[in-house]
């Protein structure tokens, strides 16, 4: 059992006729890191979005860390997913009216019940990972994009998640700061992290991907290694969609 | 040119008549207005017919009451006091309730000899401390998920809002007996306290609810996805950032239940203005309309104007801005 999800077959349609998952069948395994790409509206955002509950699919059925997951949508496997696997958003999604720290610890002291003391230690600690141990008292629109996003990185962490999706998280930063999430991101691959990301930045998915997953149209077209999906894609969509992002 | 002469004509027109009106309101102040009617039923205005060996009582109150106002708007830099400040508000209320009506070594008084602006201040801040936590409920019922809890918040939300405070008194003053076990009685303040809270907590609820759909649904989002629950969303998510927003239309909604409490006085409670009209029934001071109303008018100034400073406060304590300046 070394896989982290298993997907069977889904399919989720949010208007009739249209669909936005066609038949996925995945899995990715421990440890390993999982770049999707796919032209805007293929079903990136919603594809992983199942993977945490956040969005429920018709048919199919779905496994993450062990917990099974059917069109029912079982609101206390749901929980106990969203328990072990932490997400991060393109906007950030910070709550502006608590402080970084406060950010960071809500979840561990309201979901896993820790002391304020034990969440703020190994808040500190998450946050002087991502370098910003400086900013633990500020608020979020005190920060700039790229620091808000290390915040967001540190806050799914802190329940010590099994899998960290993220999609699209560096879509809304100034380019000059895309560099530092990556990085940040990088550095959790390397230490072995499960990650699942949506992402446009070619040269992260050859660098830091294990494998990397291809959808148009909420079907799912190829998932191979970088080095063969960026430079012998076999279908003519991947390699039309690998032309138009390198222009 | 010709625009000219008409805005100058405008103009001086209007400091014409304003220096008329002034003109007027010197001359009644000096020639014609007598004040006895005001200052010699000063302790009646404050206290109403609370029996006079008791009056310390009502005193007491309304010190403590000045004093937190003027610690709250003044601010003194004490440490402990940030914390201690909120729970001092909220607990005064029901301190009041207890010195007024006695008992615990105290004579009793019951509540019909309880009036004047002691009254005011009790009926306002007993409705207000009742009426948030049930508005926030409602605002939280009608987001729910079970259709019952969601339809019986909207339909008593706008039931509420449909019906003028007046009638609501008048209903509640003639059905809450009916609704009580035989042998229960509740007085007319109690009344007048549960009509005020029930009709103010509709308002209250649709200006959660305001606040409520500001809050981005990424915010929900983003708690979900932590792990939160429903109702650890509400209270840690939504709840904060729904009031913050709302409490400058709170702040209205206050002073708006001030200016009510005066409904009370068709009821025959007499709170301000109930005793004001029994000063006025007095044979003595026949005619002296004016002058009461003025001093009232004055009174509830004095009372907006404090209470629009309190919550000033609040609303700089909550506010994020604030607290990013603090920090930096
Ligand atoms: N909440 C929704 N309601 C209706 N349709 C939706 C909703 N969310 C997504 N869709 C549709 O589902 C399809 C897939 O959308 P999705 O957001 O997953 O695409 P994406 O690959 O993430 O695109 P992008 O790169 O623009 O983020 C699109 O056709 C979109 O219009
Ligand atoms: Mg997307």
């Amino acid at each position: 059992m070394s896989h982290i999800i298993r997907a069977n077959n889904l399919v989720k349609s949010f208007t009739k006729g249209l669909r936005a998952l066609d038949d996925i069948s995945m899995v990715v395994n421990k440890q390993e890191v999982l770049v999707v790409m796919g032209p805007s509206g293929s079903g990136k955002s919603t594809l992983i979005r199942t993977f945490n509950g956040l969005e429920t699919f018709d048919s199919g059925k779905l496994e993450v860390v062990g917990v099974p997951l059917y069109s029912n949508h079982d609101e206390r496997n749901i929980r106990a997913i969203r328990r072990k696997v932490g997400m991060v958003f393109q906007q950030f999604n910070l709550f502006p009216h608590l402080s970084i720290l406060e950010n960071i610890i809500l979840a561990p002291m309201k979901v896993q019940k820790l002391t304020r003391i034990e969440a703020e230690e190994h808040a500190m600690h998450l946050l002087s990972q991502m370098g910003i141990t400086k900013q633990a008292r500020k608020y979020p629109s005190q920060l700039s994009g790229g620091e808000q996003q290390r915040v967001a990185i540190a806050r799914a962490l802190a329940l010590k998640p099994e899998l960290l999706l993220f999609d699209e998280p560096t879509s809304a930063l100034d380019p000059e700061r895309v560099n530092e999430v990556l990085d940040a991101m990088r550095t959790l691959a390397q230490k072995g992290m499960t990650m699942v990301v949506v992402t446009h930045e070619v040269g992260f998915a050859r660098e830091v991907a294990d494998r990397v997953l291809f959808m148009d149209s909420g079907k799912l077209i190829e998932m191979t290694t970088p080095d063969i999906f960026f430079s012998n894609a076999k279908h003519e969509r991947s390699r039309k969609f690998l032309n138009q992002i390198e222009k | 040119m010709f625009s000219n002469l008409i805005n100058s004509l405008v103009v001086i027109s209007i400091v014409f008549i304003f220096l008329f009106s002034l003109l007027l309101v010197f001359k009644w102040l000096l020639f014609s207005s007598q004040w006895g009617v005001v200052t010699q039923n000063l302790p009646l205005y404050a206290f109403g017919v609370f029996p006079v060996d008791q009056r310390w009582r009502p005193c007491l109150w309304l010190l403590i009451l000045a004093f937190l106002s003027i610690v709250t708007i003044f601010k003194p830099r004490w440490s402990w006091f940030g914390k201690v400040l909120p729970i001092a508000w909220v607990g005064v209320i029901p301190l009041g309730v207890g010195l007024l009506s006695g008992g615990l070594g105290l004579l009793p008084v019951e509540s019909r000899h309880w009036g004047g602006f002691t009254l005011t201040i009790l009926l306002m801040s007993c409705s207000a401390l009742l009426a948030f936590p049930l508005g926030i409920m409602f605002a939280i019922g009608r987001q729910s998920k079970l259709p019952l809890i969601k339809y019986f918040s909207a339909l008593y939300i706008d039931a509420l809002r449909a019906v003028p405070l007046i009638s609501i008194l008048f209903f509640g003053q003639l059905l809450i007996p009916l609704f009580l076990p035989l042998g229960v009685e509740i007085n007319r303040v109690s009344r007048a306290v549960i009509s005020f809270t029930l009709f103010v907590a509709a308002y209250i609820a649709e200006d959660i609810r305001g606040g409520w759909q500001a809050i981005p649904n990424s915010q929900l989002e983003a708690s979900k996805a932590l792990g939160l629950s429903q109702a650890q969303t509400i209270r840690f998510i939504i709840l904060p950032q729904a009031l913050t927003i709302a409490l400058p239309a709170l702040t209205n909604q206050a002073i708006g239940l001030l200016q009510n409490t005066s409904l009370m006085s068709i009821l025959g409670l007499v709170e301000l203005l109930g005793i004001s009209r029994s000063i006025l029934a007095n044979p003595v001071f026949i005619g002296r309309y004016i002058e009461v109303y003025v001093w009232l008018a004055g009174i509830y100034w004095v009372i907006c104007t404090v209470m629009a400073l309190l919550l000033r406060q609040l609303e700089e304590k909550v506010s994020i801005q604030r607290r990013i300046r603090k920090n930096v």
